[in-house]
C-alpha cells in the first residue's frame, strides 16, 4: 500500500564516497545510511516510471544490484544518478518481461491508463491530478527526463546519463515536455 | 503560450523550485521572475509537478540493507578493480603451453641431431666360422651347423661393443658416412677379431621354454 513517506535522511553527514569506502571496509551501517539516503528518491522515480506495484521490491533490487557491482562505480557521476540508471534499466527489463506475458499488448498504453488510475487514488487534490494526467500523456522518454529534472533536480548531463542520451537531447526533451504540460494545464 | 527569451533564467527555474540555488543566484532569478510572467507561470507549474510527485511509498530501509551483499574485504594490495576476464587467462595459458611445447620439441630435435644418429646405428655382421678356416682358404660365412646365431655387431669406431667372448660389435652410423681409410681400418679390426678364438656362449638360450602341462588324457 502506498502512503506518505518520510525521507530517511541518515544522521551520517559523510559523503556517498566516504560511506562506500566504509562499507567496503566492512562497516555495514554505512550501507544502511546509503539506503536511507537514496531509497525515497528511488521509490519516487520508480512511481514516475509507471511502477505501480512492488515499488519496495524494485528499490531493493536496485540496491542489491548496485552493491553487487559497486567496484565498477567510478564516481564520475553521483551515486544517486548511478542508482537511477540501474533502476531505470531494471524497470525496463521488468516491463519487457511483462509485455511478453501479456502477448503484444501495448505497454505504454496500459501504463498510461492504469498508472493514472493507481496514482489517482492517492492524489486528492484536483490540481495535482491534472498535473499527473498532463505528465502521463508525455512520451516515456519525455516523462523520464522531465521528472528527473524537476523532481530530482538532476542536471541535463546527469539526466542524459540516466536515460542513455546526450545532454542536448535531454534539454530538448525537457523543453518539449514542459511545453506539453503547460498546454495541457492552461490551454 | 510563450516561453521566456531569457534562456539562462529559464534553465535555473527547476533548481529554484528544488531550492538548490545559492543565495546570490536565487536572488537574481527571483528578481527576473518579478518582471517575467512566463517564468512565473513556469515556476508555478514546476511547483505543482513537484507537489504532485512528492508522495512516495515507504521503503523498509532495514530490510533492504539486510538484503545487500556483504562487502568482500580484500587484502592490502589486492586487485580491487573489475575482475579480469577469464578468457584472457585462458589465452595466456594457451600461449605459454604452446611456447613450452614448441621449445621442448626444438630442444629434443637439436639433441637428436647432435647426439643420436638419424637412422639405425647397428650393422649386422654375419658370423665367421673360424673353426673351419684353413690357411689359404676363406672362412665360411654364415650360421654354424648347429643353427646358433652368432651374428656380431660392430660400431663405427671399430672397437668391440661387447667383450671378446661374445664377439659382437656395435656400429654407430652408416657405412656411407665412412671414407676409405676408415673402412680399411674397420676391416682390419674385423680381421683381428676373426683371428681371435670364439668362446662358446655360456648364456642360456633366451628362447622361453613353455612348461608342459599334463592333462591326464592320451
Amino acid at each position: 500500500m502506498t502512503r506518505m513517506a518520510q525521507d530517511h535522511e541518515p544522521n551520517d553527514d559523510s559523503t556517498d564516497l566516504e560511506l562506500i569506502a566504509r562499507w567496503k571496509a566492512g562497516d555495514e551501517r554505512a550501507a544502511t545510511s546509503l539506503v536511507a539516503r537514496h531509497a525515497p528518491a528511488l521509490a519516487r522515480f520508480a512511481i514516475s516510471l509507471g511502477q505501480r506495484t512492488d515499488v519496495d521490491e524494485v528499490v531493493q533490487d536496485t540496491f542489491v544490484r548496485a552493491f553487487g557491482s559497486l567496484h565498477s562505480f567510478r564516481a564520475d557521476s553521483s551515486l544517486r544518478t548511478w542508482l537511477f540508471t540501474i533502476q531505470r534499466r531494471l524497470i525496463l527489463d521488468r516491463r519487457r518481461s511483462e509485455r511478453r506475458r501479456r502477448d503484444d499488448t501495448s505497454v505504454d498504453d496500459v501504463d498510461a491508463a492504469t498508472e493514472f488510475d493507481a496514482l489517482d487514488e492517492i492524489v486528492a487534490d484536483e490540481a495535482e491530478s491534472r498535473v499527473k494526467k498532463a505528465v502521463d500523456q508525455l512520451s516515456r522518454l519525455q516523462k523520464e527526463v522531465f521528472l528527473l529534472r524537476v523532481n530530482e533536480g538532476l542536471s541535463y548531463k546527469e539526466v542524459a546519463e540516466v536515460v542513455g542520451s546526450t545532454e542536448g537531447a535531454a534539454r530538448v526533451h525537457y523543453h518539449n515536455a514542459m511545453r506539453a504540460v503547460k498546454e495541457s494545464l492552461y490551454v | 503560450m510563450f516561453d521566456c527569451a531569457n534562456v539562462e533564467m529559464r534553465e535555473l527555474l527547476p533548481e529554484l523550485a528544488a531550492g538548490t540555488l545559492d543565495d546570490a543566484t536565487r536572488a537574481r532569478v527571483e528578481r527576473h521572475i518579478g518582471s517575467c510572467a512566463e517564468c512565473a507561470s513556469e515556476l508555478e507549474t514546476l511547483r505543482l509537478v513537484r507537489s504532485a510527485y512528492a508522495v512516495t511509498p515507504t521503503v523498509d530501509v532495514r530490510r533492504i540493507a539486510a538484503a545487500l551483499p556483504k562487502a568482500v574485504l580484500l587484502p592490502e594490495g589486492a586487485h580491487k578493480g573489475p575482475p579480469v576476464k577469464r578468457w584472457v587467462d585462458w589465452r595466456v595459458a594457451a600461449a605459454l603451453t604452446m611456447i613450452s611445447v614448441g621449445g621442448l620439441s626444438l630442444a629434443l630435435a637439436h639433441r637428436r641431431s647432435t647426439e643420436a644418429p638419424p637412422r639405425d646405428s647397428t650393422v649386422a655382421v654375419p658370423s665367421v666360422d673360424t673353426s673351419s678356416a684353413q690357411p689359404g682358404k676363406p672362412a665360411v660365412v654364415g650360421s654354424p651347423p648347429g643353427g646358433h646365431d652368432t651374428t656380431r655387431r660392430i660400431n663405427r669406431s671399430g672397437v668391440p661393443a661387447t667383450p671378446p667372448p661374445k664377439a659382437q660389435l656395435a656400429f654407430a652410423g652408416g657405412m656411407d658416412d665412412m671414407d676409405d681409410t676408415s673402412i680399411k681400418a674397420l676391416l682390419g679390426a674385423l680381421d683381428e677379431m676373426d683371428r681371435a678364438p670364439v668362446a662358446p656362449s655360456e648364456e642360456p638360450d633366451p628362447t622361453p621354454v613353455l612348461p608342459v602341462i599334463k592333462t591326464g588324457q592320451p
